[in-house]
């Protein structure tokens, strides 16, 4: 078993539906690296595998949500495969969407209320009760607050997102 | 060496971008300066070094201003209070389902393969090896002179016994009172060592309540 070896498994493993890859910390761990530079080690090893991967169509990405590394297809493959889970359902991409800015705008959690506010459309309630199914936000007790799970994180290029929402402002 | 000089075409393509720019078609972010620079890199020899200067001072220019507009656009992605402005106009769902339709990403994970074999061959991987003992000879010493091994003049039984009639005529006496004579530690050990035998011989008991030493009545 070699280096790769290593970071394919760690970087593809799945513990949990919202925890995908590893930290930072758990490769170096993993690889035994103890140096002062582990950081730029760390970079240099993502970036070398990462131009490995790429002619299989695969890319190191970052989620920023819970700080694990991981792998996903390229975004021509996405397309192929689909990976957008609310195809044929605007409605409940869009409460996501409304959830995703609310959260981002007050600290990573938001109330049902503020969604309400935002969306001005009935049902939000049951859509994000659809949304804590599929796992993209957990809601308390008292159906108060809302906050999102890692796997956001996992599914949207959040980057692209904010970037395209920016620039559709900007117009 | 053959003689290349693309700079007129590439002055072509800038003014062509900064007229675009200005017209507010597009904007310096949308557009990828890298093939201009690239194209200037590859065909630049000292035949054609003092047009390219002029020609890498326009490119510059314009890459010092889509930093500049880069800049803008960051200061504009900090402000979050755009987000929720975006939201207030009320786009509708179709609308906000397309800003997502490209950002979607499917993370690669093998679920059905059962990875045991590569977490175990990782963990002996990562475990650290150690250092085969070594067993190395010591040294001899030369010593001379003769070694003899001390020996006690008395034997254990006949010293516990000397122990023996010297706190005789103390007991009964607590435990404490045993030893309150004696300050040298290894002498203390000592006498404790002849003490449990005592005990253990019946010579003497052990009051556990008060205490107490002292001998059994015959």
């Amino acid at each position: 078993m070699n280096e790769l070896t290593v970071l394919m498994y760690l970087l593809s493993r799945k513990t949990y539906k919202s925890k995908i890859g590893a930290t930072e910390g758990e490769i170096l761990n993993a690889l035994n690296v103890k140096d002062k530079n582990k950081s730029i080690y760390f970079q240099n090893l993502i970036n070398n595998l990462s131009n490995y991967l790429e002619p299989l169509n695969l890319q190191i990405r970052f989620n920023p949500l819970n700080s694990y590394w991981y792998i996903s297809f390229d975004p021509e493959t996405n397309e192929i495969i689909s990976a957008n889970p609310f195809n044929g359902n605007p409605r409940l991409a869009a409460t996501l969407f409304c959830t995703l800015i609310c959260c981002f705008n007050s600290s990573g959690e938001t109330t049902i209320q503020k969604i309400k506010d935002i969306r001005k459309k009935k049902g939000v309630l049951e859509d994000i009760k659809e949304l804590k199914r599929m796992g993209f936000v957990t809601i308390e007790k008292n159906l108060n607050k809302v906050s999102l799970t890692p796997l956001i994180g996992y599914l949207i290029d959040l980057e692209k997102l904010f970037l395209k929402t920016a620039l559709k402002l900007r117009k | 060496m053959q003689y290349k000089d693309f700079s007129e075409e590439i002055n072509k393509m800038i003014e062509t971008i900064k007229t675009r720019v200005l017209s507010g078609e597009i904007s310096l972010l949308d557009i990828e300066l890298v093939p201009i620079f690239e194209n200037l890199k590859d065909s630049l020899n000292i035949f054609n070094l003092n047009k390219y200067s002029m020609t890498y001072k326009s490119a510059f220019h314009l890459l010092s201003q889509k930093f500049e507009e880069l800049r803008i656009f960051l200061d504009f992605l900090d402000n979050k209070e755009k987000f929720i402005d975006f939201l207030k106009t009320n786009p509708n769902d179709l609308e906000i389902h397309q800003l997502l339709d490209d950002c979607w990403r499917a993370p690669f994970n093998v679920d059905a393969i059962s990875l045991k074999f590569l977490e175990s061959s990782k963990d002996k991987l990562v475990n650290e090896k150690k250092e085969p003992l070594i067993i190395e000879p010591i040294d001899k010493i030369d010593f001379k002179a003769n070694f003899l091994l001390e020996i006690p003049k008395q034997k254990f039984t006949e010293k516990m016994m000397t122990f023996f009639d010297l706190i005789k005529s103390k007991l009964p006496c607590s435990y404490d009172e045993i030893f309150e004579d004696e300050h040298d530690q290894i002498k203390l050990f000592e006498y404790f060592v002849y003490l449990l035998h005592l005990l253990q011989l019946g010579k003497i008991k052990f009051q556990k309540e008060s205490n107490f030493l002292y001998l059994e009545e015959r």
